[in-house]
């Protein structure tokens, strides 16, 4: 059987069986569990592919465990506080955690603190990245969401304290879940919370496109990957799809069920905790108080599996299979070193290393979107135009060329490599 | 001979005499006549060509007339033309074009008389055609009154101020797109440029270009009340600029509220409407929209403000525009204010006492200040700005008007007016002109919102560089906010607007208490005006909300905290006197309590019962928005004690919120509750167990245990009395009240429903309704489809509930059931009593064997034969209660059996028919055919 390219992972705040399991989406067996201790809710996130990380439930430190050695923690991060939401970047470069209301924020390659981020005046619900890790978005008890640009918060000697990009204050209850979109800093966030309202707003500007009321206060959200519909999870057990296609002009709306994609998803007896698209669009999970955890066909709104936890579900999530999950035998590629828990500047440089952060403007290199658009344009034209082929004469002429250069590389390489061999065997 | 003689006929000789007449001679002209001018005021056809005046004279004469040398005919034309088109305003629509270039070419007429006829007509035409119909004449009427500002004669120069007053009324957005030319207009009103050597005044080294003042003797006012009236047009043209700036730059509509609400500059998104590109063909065109590094803000604009403005080659909107034209003017207003104190100067020694006309002055000169500093929108622009004040003029400024800083009013002794009477009396007149008397309180404001202005950024304490000059200010502040007296809205804007720069610039936390405490008094007075006691408002609650996290000085601020812990006392002091004013309040405690403020909420813990009162508490006597937030606030209420929740309770049953608040409520209710599951790993506990399950039962009754005691003594008339039938006496509720219970009651068995074990709320709430509702006699009807609604669905299977319980139960369903026969008229109503008595006698095992027993024939009257029949067959009716009603076929059979037994009527009736044939279909099987047969 070959391994399934998403997998489901899932925990319960009683934590009896396992602290957080693996399912196959579409059989719906277990295929892991990882144990020791519960994860309290949106802090279980998986760290570059290779370790899992899951904040106790009512205690101060953070479990961890390699993806492949599920019987075993690998550390425990113990933390200044209880641990209320954890989130690790994409690209697995920073851990972030919800402490009260301070926004703690790891290296994971030197386990340092970097930054102490307390604008929030309650405690932090939920947080989230961007798929390309430049921004995340924090939300809180004090009905506020605050969009971070990372690379501002690095900074190292910056005067100045971090101040978020955008202050999101139009909830007037506090904020239960965020979901951001795709498309790194131009992505769309949607904001979930107890004021019975989702709100969509716009990372790079910071307002608010669409707010949709409903008549539960609504405990979770997300998208599906092509932001084609945008679905909450009810405090009251049902699961709301809002189609963002609607050509209605308002910008706020309140939530009707019609044909033309405003659907609901009866099934869940509580309220719904945790929600998940899958990566084709397809598939629906949710996770509820109910205990259990449910699998949703999109298209015909039914419910195709139910997979019964222990306790109320705090995490459920599809999450592109990891390489390692499967393999026993492999090792991390980079072992994880202790997360200190203390801000300290000073120790850096008695390691005597040299500590490189992306600057504020790295992003420049890059060429803008729409030079990339028609970069891409231009390629797909290229093949229907057959440029790239050529006839077959200027194919051998530009070959031939091509195999001229890998010869002169490869003397050039053989040159230095003989010539740095005598300089370090040369007796001095 | 006889030619000769003949001759001598003809030239007689006439002889004259000496002391003779002198005989007239045959041709002399006779001039003794006079003569008189032909006048025709008015023509004597009847011209059918369109409407006419009274003197008959039509559109196309008077226009005509308008060229006519004689300024007494052009006069006569405009009074003519004015009272023809406001009795026939189509007329103005029509003629548009031609009567305002004539109109406009009249402005510069060597007669006085003319031009103000002119003048007048162009106020009343102004009135009639909108701003967009002018637009396209606007050109020549600047051109016209370009030529009149700048013209020779020095009264055709003061007429064109009236024009251009007149314009500025009615089209300011025209007239401000066109400053670059009226502003040097202005320039060359009370000044003269110099050129080369020619100085005026004979200064040294008189740079090229540069403007001096220029002093005239010939004008009819003297020189300074000259200035004072040209300065007055320019702040009001200056003001017609900053509104009239084009709307993208979204600082226009700000209103005096948020004056003081930080320079934030927002950007207006556009709507991009999907269905026009839908169907186009064409490729749509991308825009960058940020970038792989997107800009702080999407700054994207439909269009470039270069194209905006069309023709305008420099725009008033950058820092180096503006410093430009500043350069120039600000010299100028020096030199006049320098030029009016010298003058006062001499006749008093105070200098801190103005006379009206240089009090006026200097509050014009200050009013173009401020708003040369509002020309530049933009929040960076304007930090250039006031940088480039502060190192340019803030000596001069501090020397010329701080000196003296605040100044008062000199009383202008009586006998100066006999001396020079005459100049008094125009004096009088300029001042009127000048909008009245200038307040001192006004200029020392505005003195000081021009100075604090000019105030660095960020100085650390008050003992900075500023504080020779700030000090004063300081001082004036508090002296006048504390002082007690009542300040005009308008002068309290600019106070607080003052305050919050001084708050925010300079970061000590002794002034800004000091300056708050003021604040703060005259906050506390008693009776303040509306708009005053709003403006104060928002003033601490932005204070609050804005500027809180930047500067911890303010946050910091006992006042702060003491304003913000006085907030729900006003609330509750309120009452629904002002809702407006209780949104306000209302929504700055919620914002509070969002970010957990200790002192906020403990006070709020304090008041919350009387806050949240079901007779005349807030939540019920506010509007709905403001009933939202009161609720939403309940959320962070640290703890929700029992009288609380007892007052929500009533509050949720009462009626004066609707259902869909009161769903709210209990879902806050439910999620505070650590029941709920939701609000993990907080260590407090905001409702206890206890309290919650207590709060949601008394929700479910719908009635307080008083009440329903109270109810059971008794003997009103809408009471449904006992009988053998219906076992409870019901107390029938409005359909209203019924359906709003209904709701309540849905939520409440939703909340408990989703509790974690379903067992353990069963057997709490079956000992509930034992405990309190079964001995009643007397119940309300909502009540007991309250209870027939809420088992079945809590009801666990593995939990049998007690008969205590059962008995009630079926009472209740009996008495239902009783009532829903009675209760033809009302649908809904009848709809829901159905629905709760059928899910309960289905789902509640042995329920309907309880009710089954209970009707004992053989105690009914005859009369109740008919309605235990209906009971029957309704019960029949429904296939879904069929296999339970199978299960107790004997007992049916029984009760039919005595039914036909006990019914000693001669014919049988139609309910008895009824009954029969639906006994029948239900049990269609071989036993009930035997039943049948046997009862037949």
């Amino acid at each position: 059987m070959s391994a399934p390219m998403e997998v489901v992972l899932s925990a319960d705040s009683a934590g009896q069986l396992w602290n957080c399991a693996v399912f196959d989406p579409h059989a719906g067996t277990n295929l892991l569990s990882y144990r020791g201790g519960n994860t309290s809710a949106r802090s279980l996130t998986v760290l570059n592919g290779e370790y899992i990380l899951g904040a106790q439930l009512g205690k101060n430190f953070i479990n961890v465990w390699e993806i492949q050695r599920k019987d075993q923690l690998q550390q425990k991060v113990v933390c200044p506080g209880i641990v209320t939401c954890l989130c690790a970047s994409p690209n697995g470069l920073y851990v972030l955690a919800g402490i009260a209301e301070a926004i703690y924020l790891w290296e994971v390659s030197t386990g340092n603190l970097l930054a102490i981020l307390s604008r929030h005046y309650q405690d932090l619900s939920c947080m989230c990245f961007t798929d390309d890790s430049s921004h995340f978005v924090t939300g809180g008890k004090d009905n506020l969401a605050l969009v971070w640009n990372l690379s501002s918060v690095v900074q190292l000697d910056s005067p100045h304290t971090p101040e978020p990009r955008h202050i999101l204050s139009l909830h007037s209850l506090p904020i239960t879940d965020i979901h951001c979109g795709l498309m790194g800093p131009q992505a769309r966030v949607a904001t979930a919370s107890l004021d019975q309202t989702v709100k969509v707003w716009e990372i790079s500007s910071g307002q608010m496109l669409l707010s949709v009321l409903f008549d539960v206060g609504i405990m979770s959200v997300t998208f599906d990957p092509c932001e084609y519909f945008l679905f909450c999870g009810g405090s009251d057990g049902n699961i709301f799809q809002v189609s963002l296609c609607t050509t209605s002009l308002s910008r706020d709306k309140t939530f009707q069920k019609d044909n033309d994609g405003n659907q609901v998803f009866k099934g869940h007896r509580n309220l719904v905790t945790c929600l998940s698209v899958s990566m084709d669009g397809t598939l629906l999970l949710s996770g509820s108080n109910d205990e259990t955890v449910r699998m949703w066909d999109v298209q015909s709104k039914q419910c195709i599996r139910s997979i019964t936890h222990k306790g109320p579900v705090t995490n459920a999530a599809i999450i592109p299979a990891p390489a390692n999950m499967f393999v026993p035998d492999s090792r991390p590629s980079i072992p994880l070193p202790r997360f200190s828990r203390h801000l300290n500047p000073s120790e850096q440089g008695d390691a005597g290393g040299v500590c490189v952060r992306p600057g504020a403007n790295t992003q420049d290199l890059e060429g803008t979107y729409l030079e990339k658009a028609d970069e891409l344009y231009s390629l797909m034209c290229a093949i229907t135009d057959k440029s790239v082929f050529g006839d077959g004469e200027n194919t051998k002429v530009r070959v031939s060329e091509l195999e001229e250069e890998v010869r002169t590389l490869k003397k050039i390489n053989k040159d230095l490599y003989e010539f740095s061999t005598q300089l370090l065997t040369k007796p001095n | 001979m006889t030619k000769k003689r003949k001759r001598q006929d003809d030239f007689q000789k006439v002889k004259l005499k000496v002391g003779k007449k002198k005989p007239k001679a045959d041709n002399a002209t006779d001039v003794n006549f006079r003569s008189k001018a032909i006048h025709l005021p008015e023509q004597l056809k009847q011209s059918n060509a369109g409407p006419t005046t009274h003197r008959q004279l039509n559109i196309k004469d008077l226009l005509s007339q308008l060229h006519h040398y004689n300024s007494n005919v052009k006069q006569g034309a405009l009074v003519g033309l004015r009272e023809l088109l406001s009795g026939h305003p189509t007329l103005v629509e029509q003629h548009t074009s031609a009567i305002l270039s004539e109109v406009a070419a009249l402005f510069t007429d060597k007669d006085g008389t003319v031009r103000a006829a002119a003048v007048r007509l162009l106020r009343f035409v102004s009135q009639c055609i909108p701003v967009e119909r002018v637009a396209p004449f606007f050109p020549l009427l600047s051109a016209h009154l370009t030529c009149a500002m700048t013209h020779i004669s020095e009264s055709i120069q003061e007429d064109a101020l009236r024009v251009l007053d007149v314009l500025l009324e009615h089209f300011p957005g025209l007239l401000s797109q066109r400053h670059n030319i009226l502003l040097a207009n202005f320039f060359e009103l009370i000044s003269q440029r110099r050129m080369g050597k020619k100085g005026g005044t004979g200064q040294d080294k008189p740079s090229k270009g540069r403007f001096v003042l220029s002093f005239n003797t010939n004008r009819s006012v003297t020189a300074q009340q000259w200035r004072l009236t040209v300065l007055l047009r320019l702040s009001r043209f200056l003001q017609a600029v900053v509104e009239e700036r084009p709307l993208e730059e979204g600082m226009t509509n700000r209103n005096a509220l948020e004056m003081w609400a930080g320079e934030k500059s927002s950007t207006t998104p556009i709507e991009v409407k999907w269905e026009e590109h839908a169907f186009g063909k064409g490729r749509i065109q991308m825009f960058e929209h940020s970038g792989a590094t997107p800009t702080p803000h999407s700054t994207y604009r439909l269009r470039p403000d270069s194209n905006l403005a069309v023709g305008m080659n420099k725009d008033l909107n950058s820092a180096e525009t503006v410093q430009g034209f500043a350069g120039t003017l600000v010299p100028l207003l020096l030199e006049i204010w320098v030029e009016a104190a010298g003058g006062e100067r001499v006749q008093t020694d105070s200098g801190h006492l103005l006379s009206p006309e240089s009090m006026a002055l200097m509050f014009q000169i200050l009013t173009i200040l401020q708003l040369l500093r509002r020309l530049t929108p933009q929040g960076d622009q304007q930090d250039i700005l006031d940088a480039w004040f502060r190192n340019t003029y803030l000596a001069d400024f501090k020397h010329h008007f701080m000196k003296n800083f605040p100044y008062g009013l000199l009383e202008v002794a009586r006998h100066k007016k006999k001396v020079d009477g005459k100049r008094f009396h125009q004096q009088a007149v300029v001042a009127t002109v000048a909008g009245g008397n200038v307040e001192p309180l006004a200029l020392n404001v505005t003195l000081c919102q021009v100075m604090v202005t000019l105030s660095l950024k960020g100085c650390s304490d008050g003992v900075g560089q500023d504080a020779d000059w700030l000090g004063p200010i300081r001082d004036f502040i508090k002296e006048t906010l504390s002082s007690g007296s009542k300040l005009s809205s308008k002068h309290l804007a600019a106070l607080l607007e003052v305050v919050w720069r001084m708050i925010v610039t300079q970061r000590s936390r002794v002034v800004t208490d000091e300056l708050l405490q003021a604040v703060y008094v005259q906050y506390q007075q008693r009776n303040l005006g509306v708009t005053v006691r709003t403006l104060l408002l928002s003033f601490f609650s932005q204070l609050y909300i804005e500027e809180h996290q930047n500067h911890p000085h303010i946050a910091r601020s006992k006042i702060l905290a003491c304003w913000l812990a006085s907030l729900p006392v006003q609330l509750v002091q309120l009452g629904s006197r002002n809702p407006q004013l209780s949104a306000h309040l209302l929504e700055t405690v919620q914002s509070a309590a969002a970010r957990g403020n200790k002192d906020l909420l403990n006070i709020l813990q304090k008041r919350a019962c009387s806050l949240y009162d079901p007779q005349d508490g807030c939540v019920v006597v506010l509007p709905v928005e403001s009933q939202k937030k009161l609720v939403q606030i309940l959320y962070f209420l640290p703890v929700i004690p029992p009288e609380l929740l007892s007052c929500l309770s009533q509050v949720c049953n009462a009626g004066r919120v609707s259902a869909s608040l009161a769903t709210t409520l209990m879902r806050t209710i439910h999620l505070r509750s650590p029941l709920s599951g939701w609000s993990s790993g907080s260590q407090d506990v905001p409702v206890k167990d206890v309290d919650y399950l207590s709060f949601f039962f008394t929700t479910l009754t719908g009635f307080s245990s008083e009440t329903l005691e109270a109810l059971q003594h008794t003997d009103e008339d809408c009471l449904l009395p006992s009988s053998t039938l219906s076992p409870l006496s019901v107390l029938a509720t409005t359909l209203e009240q019924f359906l709003h219970h209904w709701d309540v009651v849905e939520e409440v068995c939703h909340c408990l429903e989703t509790l974690g074990s379903r067992a353990q709320c069963f057997d709490v709430i079956q000992t509930a309704i034992i405990k309190n509702l079964c001995g009643l006699a007397v119940v309300p009807d909502c009540l007991c489809t309250a209870v027939l609604r809420c088992i079945p669905l809590l009801l666990d299977i593995n939990f049998l509930p007690s008969d205590t319980l059962l008995h009630f139960l079926s009472d209740c369903c009996l008495t239902m059931l009783n009532l829903l026969l009675q209760l033809e008229q009302s649908t809904r109503k009848r709809d829901r009593v159905w629905e709760a008595c059928f899910t309960a006698l289905s789902a509640v095992p042995r329920l309907l064997r309880l009710v089954l027993q209970s009707f004992r024939v053989c105690d009914l009257c005859e009369e109740e034969l008919p309605l235990l029949a209906q009971i029957l067959s309704l019960l029949l009716q429904h296939a879904q209660l069929r296999n339970h009603m199978m299960a107790n076929a004997s007992l049916l059979q029984h009760i039919i059996q005595d039914l036909t037994h006990f019914y000693s009527g001669e014919t049988r009736e139609q309910w008895l028919t009824d009954l029969l044939y639906c006994y029948s279909v239900t049990l269609s099987g071989p036993r009930a055919n035997m039943g049948m047969r046997e009862m037949y």
